[in-house]
């Protein structure tokens, strides 16, 4: 496939406006505002966009809840909080192609009545976040950002809030909150942004990726966009390997690609002769997937029916040195770490599983560790207020079914089996 | 005390907002990036610029963890810890730089040039290891690199 | 309506009723920790999850309402095992130190463990501690962290109730701290809610602190003595000595709230300096004597007719004020009666009478805020009436509502106020007659904020109008009641519902006027035959030697009277005086006969609050000493034969009509609203006499004196309670800002405040966004008297302040 977001990362100065424009950058946002916005928000549906920031939920739709009264301010945001770990995909847009992203948040606000938008970008992107603020400068110079763009009496501002090391902000109603001055802990739903957002206000959050595609869909349709891969999940797809491969990095392949073809072929395979043992296929909250999944697709629907997800599709590969435990409980560490604290069974159960697993890990599990940990994933699952809980259960249940045995290894034996 | 050019920054932060309090987070790296670190008496002064209860403030503070609440050193050296950079030796390269500097996790030389912490994901796995210092990430890091990067540390 | 089935039970509700409360309806108790009925929701606890028909997921109770054919399990082994697994999530780092924490046996977390907990704990990991030793963040509250289950009720209180902000949750994850902004000493209004929602024991009481067990505590619920909001609150004492005042989420209008003066200022009960025996002045000076000695010397020296007097405190109870006009008029045969509050005089009491419709019956604070404009004038709600204020900021949080508060100084409840108007304190009319000039003129373009509240005052549909007790001392407060009178015309008049409430600084002084404490009207506002004095008057009289026997009852009217010479010259004229009070007051050390009462804690009877609401007082600890309750001893001089609080109460039934329908035993916790009179109320209209004292701005003295209670503090009775005094030790003035800045002033520098009568050194606090020319100083301190700034007949004191 054509790359179509990654196409001109390579190009020199790709993240100035004329070398945008150059490329074919700033048409969409022309001929979007001559549409109706009824008819571009049917038209992002039409394309089959689902969000690529791991819900997958359907781009149009999401748009077509906020209301139409015009009385009312409305808000977009971008989820720029790349944290899931394994995920790197979002800040090659921001920092080699942030145009695509602003022009892209602009024909949405367009779509949706915002005449204000946030860029929520993760506190560690020092480098991005002032690629984006130039961005937004030189836009504001070629008059496709302000008052009455390209004379459509359409305005719109878009503003760069930088986080400070939260992975919670990445979950919308608590990025909402982070926006609005406050710790990043999630909201009760309902109501849901799209009523009550930010500010009060209905809002949008859309995850950079998910944005950066509405400029191809506007200048190429969104029939050539439905046309790349599933039909349930279409378009093309960023896809982050990481890990044990020969060669990591982002690959932007039709949503769909078998697992395999994108570890053993894109990423030229494991490296250093070593063999296979597990993936991790979309960010450390996806359950990992063993050999015998590797012919799984790529798409929403496909990691769905493997019971993992496709998430972020950041794809962390391991070889047969790895230790199952260790990461597990690496993982586990990470998300005691970023539970907000909130609600109970996160905030309890991550630190107990935590600490369980650093216990088998150093040599001092018990008899019934196991089992153990399989009750607090139960108690943890369906029960915590928002998915961080729930994503750290997955990711520890992912590896109990696939290396039950090196649990139980490390709990006999003292010791890791690799 | 926050400088007049740190308190003209704030507020062009709150200028974004419809709510002065959402300034929060930009002025707290604003006086960050100034001070050092982030004290009692400087949230007072945020707080009472942004005009919301301290306790609010400090919760943010305390929230993020890229805000410093203790002293660090003129060189921040975050190591990225999480599973892609683990997978790939970020242990070792955190053990390293600890032999290098003589410092342990948290901590500060004595000069107070380094301070040496461990990190979540900073998105860069496709790149591991991977590390920040103060603001710039450094990756694909090996010993020799690590010497090369530590040597144009002044 | 919504009809669903609850554990196979089908019950009907309203639509968006909680699942939580429809279960409870239903019959069927979910166990919560955060979830709190006044505060926002917060749904993070999970112990309230429960099963939904056709949903995978347990959903939280206390956040998701009821949708119609709903099928809900609340007792399933699905549900129950959810609750018993978040008790093991919540107990595993709990430090389990029930014998040595204040909370046991009232502790939410152990009844629930016991209830629908594990009995065992598979948790064998190190135990997180943020500290070895309790924290203690203030003179009220000491902290254990290690205990708390990170519900948020503490900082959501404080946040959204009492709107002071000074707790939150410090930190992320399990390392999560609800603390102050920096973990150090609390500077905050010391209410002590965050003790009463914590359901375990990491905020706890320090005065409480190791002294009892809840079972060793003998409870007895009663009304708070302070303002007149009418607190429930809740005694704990144990061997006869008070320990703790508590309030319960489910009783009185406060629920669980309180200020610092109804939780902390129960010491002075107990201080030690209490009156135990009656005192007789023998050779000048005051020795104890026998009950029988003192009463025989009023009985045979207390004169009858003109010449004497009885005044009286808005502490006591209705049964003790009905029984001492009583023993005023049919026994001294005079009707010069009067109350101390604020030393009003006789016609703007009466003023205050009309304009709230005393005769019309009481309203429910509850049914006066439901309106859509709210507007309160002449008080400092926030230091006044702290509940009243917190349920004023709770309705106010609504933003379709509008609230103007009126008052020269800028309190707390500004933060929640729509509009914030501003007035020297003399001149509270002057942003009533903007107001009804505006309206009467029909503008309808505002400029300025007193246009503004105008124009919400014409476009609102129902009002309420808190009209506060400041209005009471001024002397030109008849014409500031006028001109409110005729605000409440020209909106009625534009078909507006209009409710009118005082905002009262003594627990019982509308049950005082409805009892007859007044020289103009009898028991149920009759008329009296012949104009008594009031208190003023009273006091000029004496001046004159014009009175020979006086009778107080309750009140220091030496130290607060304002104008203290005059006062003390006036007493000490006074040819045989009793007092009769808790304290040695300066009053009572120029007495012939002290007797010694007792406290609202000894006594049996009732409060009437501001809303018109009769609560029950209940003793609980007996007299101290040879002291005897107020009733037995006024019972005793006047010879009537009263038995018991309900005795009188009977009699006050056939004299009050209002409190016609009202049966003393059947009080409950919500007390009863007394009724309207109908007709025969008498019309105050035709006396009110204007006294009307213009305020001249003097260019040497430009500050205003403004003077009533501080937060902490009540008349002169919590100086006598420790704990409220450790909070505030000393007076301090309190001035704009801006004022502070023109005088380059700063805060807590000592300034001398100067009147031409008097001056006195105090501590400054600066206040942004207050009246400009204003000098706030409490009343509440015999250190400096605030009272010896006031002349008699010359109005609000003028002052200067200066560098010391």
């Amino acid at each position: 496939m054509e790359p179509v977001l990654l196409k001109n990362i390579n190009t020199p100065d790709s993240h100035r406006i004329d070398v945008y424009i150059k490329n074919g950058g700033y048409q969409a946002l022309p001929a979007a505002l001559k549409m109706q916005t009824d008819a571009l928000i049917q038209m992002v549906k039409d394309s089959g966009l689902r969000g690529r920031g791991g819900a997958g939920f359907s781009t149009g739709l999401k748009w077509s809840f906020i209301t139409k009264d015009a009385t009312i301010p409305k808000y977009l945001c971008c989820n720029a909080d790349e944290g899931e770990p394994g995920t790197f995909k979002d800040r090659a847009i921001i920092e080699k192609d942030p145009h695509q992203l602003i022009e892209g948040m602009i024909i949405a606000c367009y779509a949706i009545g915002a005449h204000a938008a946030y860029i929520y970008i993760r506190g560690e992107f020092d480098f991005g976040a002032r690629r984006l603020e130039q961005a937004i400068s030189e836009a504001h110079q070629k008059g496709y950002l302000g008052k009455n763009i390209l004379n459509s009496s359409f305005n719109c501002h878009i503003y760069v809030h930088r986080g400070a090391g939260a992975y919670i902000c990445g979950e919308e109603t608590a990025l909402i909150e982070s926006i609005e001055g406050k710790r990043g802990q999630p909201r009760i739903k309902p109501p849901f942004p799209a009523q009550v957002g930010l500010f009060a206000k209905p809002t949008v959050i859309n995850n950079v990726e998910t944005l950066a595609c509405i400029p191809h869909i506007v200048n190429k349709g969104p029939r050539w966009f439905a046309s790349i891969g599933p039909e349930k999940s279409p378009g093309p797809k960023i896809v982050g390997v990481s890990g044990h491969v020969k060669n990591p990095g982002l690959y932007e392949l039709p949503m769909g690609t078998p697992l395999r073809e994108v570890i053993f072929t894109h990423a030229g395979g494991i490296r250093d002769g070593r063999k296979f043992k597990a993936a991790i296929p979309g960010g450390v909250s996806a359950p990992m997937l063993t050999e015998k999944d590797l012919d799984t697709t790529m798409d929403f629907d496909g990691m769905a029916a493997k019971g993992t997800m496709l998430g972020s599709a950041g794809v962390i590969v391991m070889d047969d040195t790895t230790c199952i435990v260790k990461v597990a409980m690496r993982t586990m560490g990470f998300f005691r770490h970023e539970s907000c604290g909130k609600c109970t069974p996160c905030r309890e159960g991550t630190d107990w599983t935590y600490k369980v697993l650093h216990r088998i890990e150093h040599g001092q599990g018990k008899d019934g560790d196991v089992e153990l940990l399989e009750k607090l994933c139960g108690n943890i699952f369906g029960r915590t207020f928002c998915p961080l809980g729930d994503g750290a259960v997955m990711a520890l249940r992912g590896a109990l079914k696939n290396f039950r045995n090196e649990f139980e290894y490390h709990v006999k034996k003292k010791r890791c089996m690799v | 005390m926050l400088s007049t050019q740190a308190i003209e920054n704030i507020k062009k932060a709150i200028a974004k907002y419809p709510r002065k309090k959402s300034a929060s987070m930009d002025a707290l790296m604003i006086a960050q990036k100034e001070c050092g670190h982030l004290t009692e008496d400087i949230l007072l002064e945020i707080a009472h610029l942004l005009e919301m209860p301290p306790v609010q403030l400090n919760q943010v503070a305390a929230f993020y963890t890229m805000y410093n609440k203790r002293p660090v050193g003129k060189y921040h050296i975050q190591v990225c810890t999480n599973i892609s950079c683990s997978l790939l030796g970020s242990e070792h390269i955190f053990q390293f730089f600890s032999k290098m500097l003589g410092i342990k996790k948290g901590e500060t030389t004595s000069d107070k040039k380094f301070t040496l912490s461990e990190v979540e994901c900073l998105g860069s796995c496709g790149t591991a290891p991977m590390m920040q210092i103060n603001d710039d990430y450094y990756e694909n890091l090996t010993e020799a690199k690590i010497e090369e990067i530590l040597k144009t540390l002044k | 309506m919504a009809t669903v089935k609850i554990n196979g039970k089908e019950i009907t509700t309203e639509d968006g009723t909680l699942i939580l409360d429809a279960a409870r309806q239903a019959g069927f108790e979910i166990p919560t920790f955060c979830y709190q009925a006044r505060l926002s929701r917060l749904g993070s606890c999970r112990m309230c999850l429960v099963e939904i028909g056709g949903q995978k997921k347990l959903q939280p109770s206390c956040i998701t309402p009821v949708l119609h054919g709903m099928e809900v399990f609340t007792e399933n082994e699905t549900v129950k095992s959810a609750r018993s697994s978040m008790l093991e999530f919540l107990l595993a780092n709990h430090p389990l130190d029930c014998p040595t924490c204040d909370k046991g046996g009232e502790c939410e977390l152990q009844d629930f463990v016991f209830k629908s907990g594990p009995r065992r704990s598979p948790f064998s990991e190190w135990k997180r501690r943020f500290h070895e030793k309790d924290e203690i963040l203030s003179p009220i509250i000491v902290k254990n962290h290690n205990r708390c289950i990170h519900c948020e009720r503490c900082a959501r209180i404080c946040d959204e109730v009492v709107g002071v902000s000074a707790l939150g949750g410090i930190g992320r994850g399990a390392k999560t701290q609800e603390t102050s902004f920096w973990n150090t000493t609390l500077d905050c209004d010391h209410c002590g809610n965050c003790i009463e929602v914590c359901p375990v024991g990491s905020f706890m009481s320090l005065p409480y602190r190791y002294k009892s067990r809840p079972w060793d505590l003998k409870e007895a619920d009663t009304v708070c003595p302070y303002c007149a909001t009418g607190c429930q609150i809740t005694i704990g004492a144990r061997n006869g000595e008070i320990l703790r005042v508590r309030s319960k989420s489910a009783t009185g209008i406060n629920k669980e709230t309180l200020c610092s003066r109804g939780r902390f200022g129960y010491h002075f009960m107990q201080s030690g300096k209490r009156l135990t025996k009656p005192m007789i002045k023998k050779g000048g000076k005051l020795i104890e004597c026998s009950w029988d000695e003192a009463l025989s010397a009023i009985k045979q020296r207390f004169g009858m007719g003109r010449k004497t007097a009885g005044i009286a405190s808005a502490r006591l109870t209705n049964e003790e004020l009905f029984v001492f006009q009583k023993l005023v008029r049919d026994v001294f045969k005079t009707n010069n009666i009067d109350l101390d509050s604020r030393f009003a005089n006789k016609w703007v009491t009466s003023a205050m009478v009309d304009i709230c419709g005393f005769g019309e019956g009481g309203i429910s604070i509850f049914d006066a805020l439901k309106a859509d404009t709210i507007f309160i004038i002449g008080s400092a709600i926030s230091d006044e009436n702290p509940i009243t204020d917190y349920l004023i900021r709770t309705t106010a949080s609504d933003k379709r509502k509008t609230l103007i508060l009126a008052h020269p100084r800028r309190i707390k409840l500004n933060s929640s106020a729509t509009i914030s108007l501003k007035y020297k304190p003399a001149n509270p009319g002057d942003v009533i007659k903007g107001i009804v000039n505006f309206i009467e003129k029909g503008k309808d373009k505002a400029e300025g904020d007193i246009d503004t509240a105008a124009l919400r005052f014409k476009n609102a549909s129902n009002i309420t109008m808190f009209l506060g007790a400041d209005i009471l001392r001024l002397d030109n407060g008849v014409d500031v009641l006028k001109n409110i009178a005729v605000l409440k015309t020209l909106l009625k008049k534009a078909g507006k519902n209009i409710n009118c409430l005082p905002l009262f600084d003594r627990c019982n002084q509308r049950g005082a006027i409805n009892m007859g404490i007044h020289p103009l009207f009898l028991p149920g506002f009759k008329k009296t035959e012949e104009e008594g004095m009031d208190c003023g008057e009273i006091l000029s009289a004496a001046k004159n030697g014009e009175i020979e026997s006086l009778y107080v009852l309750g009140e220091d009217i030496v130290s607060m009277y304002p104008d203290a010479g005059f006062a003390k010259d006036a007493v000490s004229k006074v040819k045989f005086l009793v007092v009769q009070d808790t304290f040695l007051t300066e009053t009572a050390k120029m007495a012939d006969v002290v007797l010694p009462g007792a406290t609202y804690a000894e006594k049996d009877g009732t409060f009437t609050n501001q809303e018109g609401r009769v609560q029950r007082v209940r003793k609980i600890i007996s007299c101290v000493g040879d002291s005897k309750d107020d009733l037995s001893i006024l019972d005793n001089i006047g010879g009537f034969g009263y038995k018991s609080a309900k005795d009188v109460f009977d009699d006050i039934k056939e004299e009050v009509p209002s409190y016609k329908d009202i049966l003393f035993d059947a009080l409950n916790n919500a007390g009863v609203l007394v009724n309207g009179q109908g007709a025969g109320v008498m019309s105050h209209e035709s006396g009110v006499r204007s006294q009307r004292q213009e305020a001249i701005d003097d260019s040497e003295y430009p500050f205003q004196i403004i003077t009533g209670n501080h937060l902490f503090h009540s008349g002169r009775l919590s100086q006598k309670a420790h704990v409220l005094v450790k909070l505030l030790a000393e007076p301090f003035v309190e001035i704009s800002d801006e004022d502070a800045k023109e005088l380059g002033l700063s805060d807590k520098e000592v300034v001398i405040v100067k009147s031409k009568e008097y001056e006195a050194a105090l501590k400054l606090r600066m206040v942004k966004g207050s009246q400009k020319g204003v000098a706030f100083i409490p009343e509440n301190f015999d250190s400096v008297s605030v009272n010896l700034f006031y002349k008699k007949g010359k109005g609000i004191p003028k002052v200067k302040i200066i560098k010391q």
